[in-house]
């Protein structure tokens, strides 16, 4: 969830509450689901709230919508804008990157605080609108400092033009943001850290995008700036430009700016996107509409309201309602061109709700008759795993990931082939072809286990301070790869046990099988095999109502002492399912 | 008549006249003091014998006392001293005798507090004399203590009283109880008493025959620890899985269940959630590398799902305005939550139709890759529900959850307005813990979008919450390290330990 750093002192004076006591906002920002965090060392709040409202992450965004809460402003506002003298072309771009939009914001007045707010502002809609600049990057630049090329009379009123285009990576040179040298683009990635922290982003770019104006190349989007358009202080006019990949998004993350902009007084004026076959004006500040009947609300909210209720209720939250029709009472909303996650009626009876208060509502227990029950591989788990504790088993519960050591080598088999290493044995139990995770995070966890008899020995491995005997058993989770499935992968519950004591043998375990079986009422063979995890010779097939679905015996030696077991250990492992 | 042997060696040794010591008896009858202080109360209860108790002073050298005893009283040592001096002839410096005598502080003090009151000499500025006509050999006090140190009783109590002020003996009082035989116990004994056969364990034989009738069964100390048992029990998360899963169908849940591993379409996709989604990124989730794609997915469903993406649900409905391949949604991966089951199930894919009204569940593991701390593991359980009906509203999906966790003990939820890709309106609930009284985040749950149920072909509204079942856990038993309860690092001390959930 995104976190971002409030000035109380500025939040009171944008509010014009300046008389709100640091704990009286903290109050008021939780009525609007912004939970205070802390402070920083300067004192600012830290602010976190939901990845929906975006309009919010800066403290004019924040204020507004306080002053909607406070019930000082209702229903949408949108800025005046004065017509376009500047003119963004668009030739040549990367198809990685086609669109780019902007605005010219006039008569700015940022002292520090003003300042840093709207940079951090550029940084959190790149964080997340933005997809890490990948989706949508925002450049601002002074513009005192650039200068537009000249734009004929016969296109329209005069003005000027800076041009949005692609460029090869080392096909002309700028002086990037905190840097004094002329680097290339291509250079930039490689030598600057901006560029090395964005250069992931341009991996599949033949072209890189490049934005010109009459003395040449100023922006290297959506990497870096160029150093002769910095914003500072003394700024009073300025450029704003974001490209990226998808038009709605930019236009929306312009507005978000424009807005907290316009809020410090500054005026915003259009400016004219050219593409080659279209052009916008912009930025987009056009209201967006949603047809929300009425029934809706009151059955989503499950209350009754008048319509002139359900107006107010929307003008507090920052929308117009207009009741509309006569027997199916509907009204059309409006949506300010800030609000970037309004999809659906539903989000309109949403905001709604929270302007009446949610925690206002009585709750009721719906008056729905159901019947409830539980699958019967589940059931039958339980009641296998009931029977296990009756047979003295502690029920352990394991990580369905594993690794290949663990699942194989330590147990002395090896995937698919179920050879063990030094080429003995036939197949065996457990020694199926995992499913494996791409790109491990921990080298413990790099395969689903296939069978859950290692997990068991790894208890008993890092349990040999305890008191024994240690009899255990788990039912759970195991899987391999196998292509007649839905997934590719074959996932059953496996039922595995051990008996580790200073006399455990196989018949023990043999015992408790064969107890087990009888109370399931089926019947168990136990012809003998050969497996590299148990002695030979003492080790059989579990074959239950004629099918071969495990292994019984008495684990090897070398398995017990390459864990640090001291005493034998007897064990099996089969298919919960032959148990039906 | 018959008692137990003990008793009848006791009755035969006691005496009519004279009653007889416990600690006498006791070594007549060569059987421990305290057997015999059994067989004597018992005894008593029959009416057999009388049990008199007398208390008796018993007198114990200290440490310091068996020290003077050995070496002789410090005074003692002095006036032999001032002897081999020639103080009985004139004073010596007083110096020179307690150099000799060996005496060192803090016994030369006592000594010399003691030589003139005991009339071995006088001191006078610093000369000792000694008075040749005194003898230690007739000092009480010297007497008592050799007495005392060789075993003896000692009669005078001056000399007692003198030494117990001096710290040299402790005096202490205990019980001391002797046996009599009544004239029942007399008449008993006359007509002859016989020793019954004591029983250890009760003998299948023992039963058979008969022989247990007679039998006497030796006393057990009832109230000593016996051995340990370790006793086959249920996984605690395990037990609390049940419980859940209890409390579910009894509110008409039915459960759920469907594939751990599963393509990312429904793990994300039928959820509404954007492809470029933060979440949907690699480092959150566990992506499958074998096998990497799902064969088949239902075309109608991905076209509705893909569709939903793109433009939205509705007359007016917005997509994201994010990419959307179907290649992306093919991808296996370990599910991140048990909503992908209940995609499957909305879905009909998981082979039924569900109509409304209907309520499901699950109880399963999911799988995050989250930060490892001690309410977090890459494995959890997670509590997934859902409600289908008409027109359902916020007060119905309040009404339910606050009914389900009153089944936990859980009252007083509040209800958090929260974001959530796929429910609208949506809420954190948050519970006051039950002992701490804090107020703790118990589950996130919404109503869910027309966007994800539409494609899915559901007409009606569903509701549906979901919360991990460690946490509800850990608020219940107030157990606080879910790793020493899940996976190979489980400590089984703890797992035996740990009180039953019920």
């Amino acid at each position: 969830m995104p976190v971002v750093d409030i000035d109380p002192d500025e939040l009171r004076t944008l509010t014009g509450h300046t008389e709100k006591s640091d704990d009286e906002l903290k109050d008021d920002l939780f009525g609007l689901g912004i939970e205070y965090e802390g402070e920083t060392d300067d004192g600012e709040f830290k602010l976190e709230f939901e990845a929906d409202r975006l309009d919010r992450l800066s403290v004019e965004g924040i204020a507004r919508s306080l002053r909607y809460h406070y019930g000082d402003t209702r229903g949408v506002y949108v800025p005046d804008t004065n017509s376009a003298e500047w003119t963004i072309n668009v030739e040549d771009v990367p198809d990685e990157r086609p669109c780019v939009t902007g605005a010219v914001v006039r008569g700015v007045d940022l002292d520090e605080d003003a300042l840093d707010s709207l940079i951090q502002l550029q940084e959190k809609l790149h964080a997340t609108m933005g997809r890490k600049r990948a989706k949508g990057a925002i450049g601002i630049h002074d513009l005192a400092m650039l200068k537009g090329e000249s734009i004929s009379e016969e296109d329209g009123p005069a003005g000027r033009s800076i041009t949005y285009t692609g460029i090869e990576p080392d096909g002309d040179t700028f002086v990037p943001l905190d840097d004094d040298a002329e680097r290339t683009p291509a250079e930039v990635l490689t030598e600057h850290p901006t560029g090395e922290q964005y250069a992931d982003l341009l991996e599949n770019y033949d072209r890189y995008p490049a934005i010109y104006d009459d003395i040449g190349m100023f922006s290297f989007p959506p990497v870096i700036n160029g150093r002769r358009t910095e914003v500072s202080t003394d700024s009073r006019e300025l450029f704003v430009e974001l490209t990226g990949t998808d038009q709605w998004t930019i236009d929306r993350m312009c507005a978000i700016i424009c807005y907290a902009l316009d809020a410090r007084g500054a005026t915003v004026e259009d400016v004219n996107v050219e593409y080659a076959d279209t052009e916008l004006v912009r930025p987009d500040f056009e209201v967006q509409t949603k047809q929300v009947p009425h029934e809706r609300v009151e059955t989503l909210l499950g209350i009754d309201l008048e319509p002139d209720e359900v107006v107010d209720l929307a003008e507090r939250a920052g929308l117009d309602a207009e009741p509309e029709g006569g027997d199916e009472l509907t009204y059309e909303v409006e949506i300010p061109p800030y609000r970037v996650d309004v999809l659906h009626p539903v989000d309109v009876v949403d905001d709604i709700g929270r302007a009446y208060g949610f925690n206002n509502l009585v709750p009721r227990y719906p008056d729905v008759g159901t019947i409830g029950g539980r699958t019967e591989t589940s059931r039958l788990e339980a009641a296998a795993r009931e029977t296990l504790v009756g047979l003295g088993f502690e029920d352990l519960l394991n990580f369905n990931m594993t690794n290949e050591v663990d699942n194989f080598e330590r147990m002395r088999i090896a995937p698919d082939t179920g050879q063990s290493p030094d080429g003995s044995g036939d197949t065996a139990v457990g020694a199926a072809e995992p499913a494996t995770i791409d790109e491990p995070y921990s080298e413990d966890f790099t395969i689903l286990r296939t069978w859950a008899l290692p997990s068991l020995v790894s208890v008993l491995e890092n349990n040999t301070h305890r008191s024994y005997p240690q009899d255990l058993a788990e039912i759970g989770f195991a899987a391999h790869v196998d292509d007649a499935t839905e997934t590719g992968v074959a996932e059953r519950r496996t039922v595995a046990a051990v008996l580790a004591r200073h006399d455990a043998s196989y018949e023990d375990a043999k015992a408790r099988l064969a107890a087990l079986c009888e109370e399931f009422h089926v019947d168990l063979e136990t012809p003998a095999t050969e497996h590299p995890s148990f002695i030979d010779g003492r080790a059989a097939s579990v074959v239950i109502d004629g099918e071969d679905v495990g292994v019984i015996g008495e684990v090897h030696p070398a398995v017990v002492v390459d864990h640090d077991v001291e005493v034998p250990v007897a064990g099996f492992e089969f298919a919960l399912d032959a148990l039906r | 008549m018959k008692l137990p042997p003990q008793q009848v060696a006791v009755l035969e040794a006691a005496s009519a006249d004279e009653p007889r010591r416990i600690a006498d008896l006791a070594a007549a009858i060569e059987r421990p003091p305290e057997t015999v202080t059994g067989a004597a109360f018992e005894l008593e209860d029959a009416g057999l014998v009388d049990v008199i108790e007398e208390t008796e002073e018993e007198v114990e050298l200290t440490e310091e006392g068996r020290e003077y005893a050995e070496a002789g009283l410090p005074e003692v040592r002095l006036y032999e001293a001032a002897l081999d001096a020639g103080a009985d002839d004139e004073p010596v410096s007083m110096g020179e005798v307690i150099g000799a005598s060996g005496l060192e502080n803090p016994q030369v003090d006592i000594a010399l507090s003691n030589y003139a009151r005991k009339g071995y000499g006088s001191i006078d500025s610093g000369d000792l004399s000694a008075d040749p006509d005194a003898d230690p050999s007739e000092d009480a006090e010297a007497v008592a203590l050799e007495t005392l140190a060789e075993g003896g009783t000692v009669e005078d109590d001056d000399a007692l009283d003198q030494l117990a002020r001096r710290d040299l003996v402790a005096v202490r009082e205990r019980t001391v109880r002797s046996v009599l035989l009544t004239e029942a116990g007399v008449t008993e004994l006359m007509a002859g008493v016989e020793a019954a056969e004591e029983v250890g364990q009760l003998t299948p034989d023992m039963l058979a025959s008969g022989e247990w009738r007679d039998a006497e069964f030796a006393d057990y100390n009832v109230e000593a620890d016996a051995g340990e048992y370790t006793p086959g029990k249920t996984h605690v998360l395990r037990q609390a899985s049940e419980r859940v899963k209890e409390v579910l169908v009894g509110m008409g849940f039915q459960e759920m269940e469907g594939p751990h591993v599963d393509a990312d379409f429904y793990i994300n996709d039928c959820l509404f959630m954007p492809q470029d989604h933060p979440a949907r990124n690699h480092w959150d989730r566990f992506a499958l590398e074998q096998p990497e794609k799902i064969d088949e997915l239902p075309e109608d469903l991905v076209e509705r799902v893909e569709r939903a993406h793109r433009e939205g649900v509705g007359p007016d409905g917005d997509g994201y305005h994010s990419p959307w391949d179907e290649d992306f949604a093919r991808a296996l991966a370990l599910r991140g939550h048990t909503t992908s089951l209940t995609a499957r199930y909305l879905s009909g894919v998981a082979g039924e139709d569900v109509e409304a009204p209907a309520r499901y569940f699950s109880v399963e593991k999911a799988y995050r890759n989250d930060t490892l701390d001690a309410t977090h593991l890459l494995e959890f359980f997670q509590i997934e529900g859902w409600v289908m009906a008409e027109d359902l509203s916020v007060r119905d999906l309040m009404g339910t959850f606050q009914e389900f966790y009153s089944q936990f003990g859980i009252t007083d939820i509040e209800f958090k307005p929260t974001y959530n890709p796929y429910t609208e309106p949506s809420f954190e609930l948050f519970g006051r813990h039950p002992e701490t009284g804090e107020l703790i985040e118990i589950g996130n749950s919404g109503i869910f979008r027309p966007e994800m149920l539409e494609p899915l072909g559901v007409e009606a509204d569903v509701m549906a919450w979901g919360l991990a079942l460690e946490r509800l856990l850990m608020l219940v038993t107030g157990f606080e390290d879910i790793r020493d309860v899940h996976g190979t690092l489980c400590d089984l001390d703890f797992l035996r330990d740990a009180e039953v959930v019920y």
